[in-house]
């Protein structure tokens, strides 16, 4: 089985804080991690791996130091890091990562599974996942929350739904994008931690993946942002005062609105 | 590229503590860009010298925009009924198509969906694209994704909207992708702009800590996921008209890669917490299973739904489908009463779109209480019995 799991680095949002003076972002102290949900994808990739053998491979599209996810990923079992990176790629929407990524996969060879977080926790958006899918023509499941069964040919699994789940059987080639119930990401081994210090990181470049230079990039990305700004602040905070009773006897007042 | 204006640059490093990247920095008074910039534009607008500007933004995709005309819905029909957020998504599709002088289409798919066409069209769609097929009873992406991206080929709409529900966020994504055009996920303001019509999408990163507002300048159509509750729906009218076509795609449309086995609708999640008016939540603070019996009398008093912190979930007291913050779901109910919830930027990324926030915790410094519009200090299982009392008394009244 060959694998390949795509993740990303991400600023930690319990390190991001908004200064409630300036109602601006505080970025202080903020600390770089794998995101959250690529972390279940590589457990489940490392796990598949276990069970029917083969190599996982992890990819990630970022500026040098988003090497540290790579390694990270390798610490818990992943075979090979490429780390795709290019000043040509900075700006890319989720549309032109998507094609950036698929370049890069069809550049590293075959896979018959792909795994992908549900979505990063900077953006949120979800689409990178589906995007790559149909790039690289594979059909798709999202939000994985359990493989039911994994075998040479395809796999059973759940896929979260707003109402309950649907149970999907797939077959290779496929791309899957996971939730974090679908398992517990193991802690690094200290053999784990030792291979990947010294694991060689392959690093891919727009040349090096033939990737069209109208494409990529900011100038390759169809959105655009006109305007970042915070949000509203919320209105003054209120804590209630008195004993239990008056408290409450206020709180109902105030909700008079909302009762039925 | 980000560029940076040496001479006019003071060095006063906003744009480094507006960098939610760590992308610029200033060392020897003057701004730095480093790798990290992903040229998102948030020093640009922060920066008060006019120090900064990003070049290379023109597109290198161009449609001929002129094309593209009307605003479409896609309506969710799942389980023999419509998703709410499609009927709110008809509304502010009803306010778009009106500035901008166009029809507005809903594009409904599914099986049996009996009066559901009808029902779009009493809630503002001038014309209902209906793709009956016992195929598209359970939903796959690849015939979802495979009869949207022919439709919208086929009548060139400038404005695709969906819900921002497990099925849009899966689908839509794929057909954004099929048509070369742009897709902004997770709206909560949706505007004109007049000058040129554009389609102005505003959507919450980062957890909600910023507010990105992004436009699709070159390609069509300009897409977009809005999250459920944000919009409002019209209110139904019968008087409404409206013309109903029906489609038969290909079968080539209806073949999909993947098998759904089955479909199965969990306890608990019969209640889809994102659709909630108002949500009672739990979390740490409750500090056994037992905690929900009582945060279930609230909601039943205050005909509210039951949520839930990941702390909750993960010991097990209420399942994961409740879970409410950035590796659960994001919600906006009109009121949200956290319970023994500490408050933690996970959870509050989930919920600080509601519109009146009471926490009642007994830690008097939990961040909880700097979202909240109103705090009770105190000890939940004597706070919320009486809190239910006056409830029923003043429901009595």
């Amino acid at each position: 089985m060959n694998i390949i799991v795509c993740i990303k680095q991400v600023p930690d949002a319990k390190d991001v804080r908004l200064d409630p003076k300036t109602n601006t972002l505080s970025r202080e102290g903020v600390q770089s991690i794998m995101n959250p949900y690529d972390q279940h994808a590589v457990e489940e990739a490392v796990r598949i791996r276990e069970s029917l053998g083969g190599e996982v491979t992890v990819l990630t599209m970022g500026p040098p130091q988003a090497e540290a996810v790579l390694r990270q990923a390798i610490s818990c079992g992943a075979d090979h890091g490429v780390l795709v990176s290019d000043r040509a790629f900075a700006g890319a929407d989720t549309w032109a990562t998507s094609y950036t990524l698929a370049r890069a996969i069809a550049t590293l060879g075959s896979f018959e599974l792909v795994l992908c977080g549900k979505q990063a926790i900077d953006g949120d958006t979800a689409q990178v996942g589906p995007g790559l899918a149909m790039r690289l023509d594979m059909p798709f499941v999202t939000c994985i929350q359990k493989v039911r069964e994994a075998s040479e040919t395809g796999m059973v699994v759940e896929r979260m739904m707003d109402d309950g789940y649907d149970v999907i059987k797939v077959t290779y080639p496929v791309l899957l994008t996971v939730v974090k119930d679908l398992n517990e990401p193991r802690v690094p081994s200290l053999k784990g931690t030792m291979k990947a210090k010294k694991a060689v990181i392959k690093t891919l470049t727009a040349a090096d993946i033939k990737a069209e230079s109208a494409l990529i990039g900011l100038s390759g990305s169809p959105t655009k942002v006109v305007k970042v700004f915070p949000p509203e602040p919320r209105g003054e905070r209120c804590m209630l005062t008195g004993t239990v009773d008056e408290q409450v006897e206020q709180l109902v007042v105030k909700l008079r609105p909302y009762l039925p | 590229m980000l560029q940076i204006d040496k001479d006019l640059c003071i060095g006063c490093g906003i744009c480094e503590s507006q960098c939610a990247f760590g992308g610029i920095q200033v060392a020897d008074g003057t701004a730095r860009v480093g790798d990290s910039c992903t040229l998102c534009g948030a020093c640009v607008d922060a920066c008060e010298v006019g120090a900064l500007s990003i070049t290379g933004t023109e597109k290198s995709m161009q449609m001929n925009l002129a094309d593209w005309s009307g605003v479409w819905v896609y309506c969710e029909f799942r389980r023999g009924e419509l998703a709410q957020v499609s009927l709110e998504l008809l509304g502010i599709g009803r306010k778009l198509a009106d500035v901008r002088r166009v029809p507005l289409s809903a594009v409904l798919m599914g099986h049996e969906t009996g009066d559901a066409a009808e029902k779009l069209i009493g809630h503002g769609a001038d014309t209902v694209y209906r793709v009956e097929d016992s195929a598209l009873a359970l939903f796959t992406d690849d015939m979802y994704g495979a009869v949207m991206t022919a439709l919208i080929l086929k009548h060139r709409p400038e404005i695709v909207l969906a819900g921002a529900t497990a099925i849009g966020r899966s689908f839509i994504p794929g057909v954004a992708t099929r048509l070369h055009t742009g897709l902004t996920a997770d709206c909560t303001k949706l505007e004109i702009r007049s000058d040129d019509g554009a389609l102005l999408q505003t959507r919450p990163a980062f957890g909600g800590n910023i507010m990105a507002t992004i436009e699709c300048p070159s390609t069509r159509p300009q897409m977009a996921t809005v999250r459920p509750r944000v919009m409002k729906a019209l209110e139904f009218d019968t008087l409404r008209t409206g013309r109903i076509v029906d489609v038969a795609p290909p079968a080539d449309q209806l073949r999909s890669r993947i098998e759904v086995i089955e479909s199965v609708a969990s306890e608990g999640a019969k209640v889809n917490i994102q659709e909630s008016d108002i949500l009672v939540s739990g979390g740490r603070g409750l500090d056994s299973e037992r905690g929900f019996v009582l945060i279930e009398e609230l909601a039943k008093a205050l005909n509210a739904d039951v949520s839930a912190s990941r702390a909750a979930v993960d010991a097990g007291w209420i399942s994961y489908p409740h879970q409410v913050g950035q590796t659960g779901k994001t919600v906006a109910p009109k009121l949200y009463i956290a319970c023994g919830i500490s408050g933690a930027i996970q959870h509050v990324a989930g919920m600080q779109s509601a519109d009146t926030i009471v926490a009642i915790n007994r830690d008097r410094n939990a961040p909880i209480f700097d979202v909240a519009d109103f705090g009770i200090v105190g000890d939940l299982y004597e706070v919320i019995p009486k809190l239910i009392a006056k409830i029923e008394e003043h429901r009595g009244s």
